[in-house]
């Protein structure tokens, strides 16, 4: 009798979020409650899967400090890790996902019967994402992927009212659908050249052999950053995000892009550093040259929009770039700590969206802003944080986040990309800074804004972390630089 | 060299059925093209002495998922007008200029260059492994793959709440 090897601790957060959504639903069909009690369940599932990251988070210093085995970090025959950096991605995304529901909670009220699927699918992807994060093997990299992206594409067509919800969630599943294909045949390419799904025994390999003629490993590679540049819509990935995230609804674009873009990273940094590192002399030009596309591109097209959610949209695609300079520079906590903070101010400026021009409303004109800081002065307040945030001002965490990844580039001799990206940065700049001056410069044109309690949490919230780590980001930054891969 | 030869007709035949879905105008043609299509991958499989995933592919998809295509045709009406304009002129006719340089590429590739399509295959040749039958793969599906297998089962779940999610809204009466 052959049994399978199960170590629970490992996937504990993942079966957390898993049966949450679950409860969820199953208390929705019983008792049909009110939202709170939903909202209670939920509160449920993310407190007891973040308590057992932090048991594994425990056990993965532990085990680096020498007072366990590093091969208990290996879990399920090998299938999934618990080492550092799958702990902290998974911890970014828990807390993400607590934050992101919040903002969304009055989108999510709204749904009437519905909202008990919205909040079970929520769950779901950030279970799939959790496993992405944390996966060892290249299948599980793709059931992840899987499992987040489809969940996802459902929630981007939630509000049905609206048919550009309709839009965005059919753009975003046929593009998505494609770009998944190509991630797998990546996948198929790279078992062909080295007969292996495993990274660390794929990292093994390579260290062991040099294949005098990798014309298939190379293809796969090349497939497989196609597959992952485009769930991080870099450039020349990225024409699904703008109408996704004008279309999709504002109460959950903030949350679908942000743990969209941590597991994204997460599996880029694991695949092609821990992974496939030694074969660095081959993947860093054209990962460098996604980064330069993705910043200068980015920050240009931002520049010129009237709507902010398709601000926004450029905007995130110059900081994938900004991220993949990190990739370049082979650093994983750099990378994981600014999708980290990013992905708070992503999930805070779509919480103002919402709260601007309506949880699931499609349009967000620029001129809606214009004197929000009279119209409510705490909204703009919070918001130009978020704004100077991503711009990367000192004393942000943008700041600390942008320096790291900068940094290390520049040390491992990108220094020309270094450049490019301070120059995008500037451009960035003017990006937010022209937000920051509609909302205070203009004068105000309609009556004072209702704010949303949720939106006010999340917004203060992100803002708080915003500067916190921006002045100290000791207690932040010391957490990432141990959360390496195994 | 009978499996080299049914490796060209079936890759032939799965071909010509992937062009007749993406080409024909009839849906329902293009629903009978997958049917080839997976028909003939089906017999590949074989040709690997994948004996079960041969056996599901033809059950499953042939069976049952095609069907269920055919139901949804039937259900939007297959005699409807269909327009036809393409937004982007010319865009078919580029699509199948680019398919050709990579088709091109391959060749190329294959036979001018060292290009080696399986470079370092070290496992593989054990036979046991390489054995397709029902045994051969539940073994690995329960013990080693078990959380992948598990995975899968979140993928469900998401199907079907989902698809309430989409179809349960009601339009409010106004």
């Amino acid at each position: 009798m052959i049994t399978p090897e199960i170590s629970w601790l490992a996937i504990l957060p993942e079966l957390g979020l898993a049966l949450g959504a679950a409860a969820v639903l199953l208390v929705e069909v019983q008792w049909k409650p009110r939202a709170q009690v939903l909202g209670m369940v939920v509160a449920g599932a993310l407190t007891i899967a973040l308590a057992f990251t932090v048991v594994q988070w425990i056990r993965a210093q532990d085990a680096v400090a020498g007072a366990g085995q590093l091969g208990d970090l290996v879990a399920f025959s090998r299938m999934i890790l618990m080492d550092g950096f799958a702990v902290f991605g998974r911890f970014a995304l828990l807390v993400t996902t607590a934050i992101g529901i919040t903002a969304g909670w009055r989108l999510i009220e709204g749904l009437g019967r519905r909202r008990a699927e919205a909040l079970a699918l929520i769950l779901l992807a950030s279970a799939g994402f959790s496993i992405m994060v944390s996966a060892n093997n290249l299948v599980m990299v793709f059931l992840g992927l899987e499992v987040g992206s489809i969940a996802l594409y459902v929630l981007a067509g939630m509000t049905r009212s609206s048919s550009t919800s309709d839009e965005a969630a059919l753009k975003y599943f046929l593009l998505g659908s494609f770009a998944s294909a190509i991630f797998i045949y990546g996948v198929a390419l790279i078992y062909a050249g080295t007969g292996q799904f495993e990274i660390l025994a794929i990292r093994s390999f390579f260290s062991a052999f040099i294949v005098t003629s990798p014309g298939v490993i190379l293809i796969g590679i090349a497939l497989m950053i196609v597959g992952l540049g485009f769930k991080v819509s870099a450039a020349p990935f990225h024409a699904w995000a703008p109408d996704v995230y004008q279309g999709a609804p504002a109460g959950f674009v903030g949350y679908m892009a942000a743990v969209a873009k941590i597991a994204g990273f997460a599996a880029i940094a694991r695949i092609l550093i821990t992974g496939l590192g030694d074969l660095e002399v081959n993947w860093l030009p054209v990962v460098a040259g996604i980064s330069a596309l993705s910043m200068v591109g980015g920050s240009l097209l931002a520049l010129v929009q009237a709507d902010i959610r398709r601000m926004l949209a450029y905007s995130s695609v110059a900081t994938a770039g900004f991220v993949m300079t990190g990739v370049v520079g082979g650093a994983t906590s750099g990378v994981l700590f600014y999708v980290a903070v990013y992905a708070l101010q992503l999930v805070g400026s779509f919480a103002v969206v919402a709260a601007v021009s309506g949880p699931a409303n499609s349009a967000s004109s620029m001129d809606e802003y214009q004197g929000l800081a009279t119209r409510s002065p705490g909204l703009a307040a919070g918001f130009t944080i978020l704004l100077l945030g991503m711009a990367g001002l000192p004393l942000t965490s943008g700041f600390v986040a942008k320096f790291g990844v900068f940094s290390d580039a520049w040390s491992a001799g990108y220094q020309w990309l270094v450049i490019v990206a301070v120059l995008a940065s500037v451009l960035a700049f003017a990006v937010y800074l022209r937000v920051v001056v509609n909302m205070y410069m203009s004068d105000a044109e309609g009556p004072t804004l209702e704010v949303p309690d949720t939106a006010r949490w999340v917004l203060m919230i992100a803002a708080a972390a915003t500067i916190i780590w921006g002045i100290l980001p000791g207690s932040l930054l010391d957490l990432a630089s141990s959360a390496f891969p195994l | 060299m009978v499996e080299p030869i049914l490796f060209v007709l079936m890759s032939m035949a799965a071909l010509a059925g992937a062009v007749t879905v993406v080409a024909a105008r009839n849906p329902v043609y293009s629903a009978m093209g997958l049917l080839g299509t997976l028909f003939s991958v089906a017999v590949l499989y074989v040709l690997q002495l994948a004996h079960l995933v041969a056996a599901v592919q033809v059950i499953v998809y042939a069976g049952a998922v095609l069907t269920l295509f055919l139901f949804v045709i039937m259900l939007i009406g297959v005699d409807k007008e269909e327009h036809w304009e393409e937004p982007l002129r010319y865009q078919r006719s580029f699509v199948a200029g680019m398919a050709g340089v990579v088709v091109l590429m391959a060749a190329g590739l294959t036979f001018f260059t060292d290009f080696d399509w399986v470079p370092a295959a070290v496992g593989g040749t054990d036979p046991s492994r390489t054995i397709g039958t029902v045994q051969a793969i539940a073994e690995p599906m329960f013990t080693d793959w078990v959380l992948a297998f598990e995975a899968t089962a979140l993928l469900l779940t998401i199907a079907a709440a989902g698809a309430i999610a989409l179809a349960h809204y009601r339009r409010r009466p106004h």
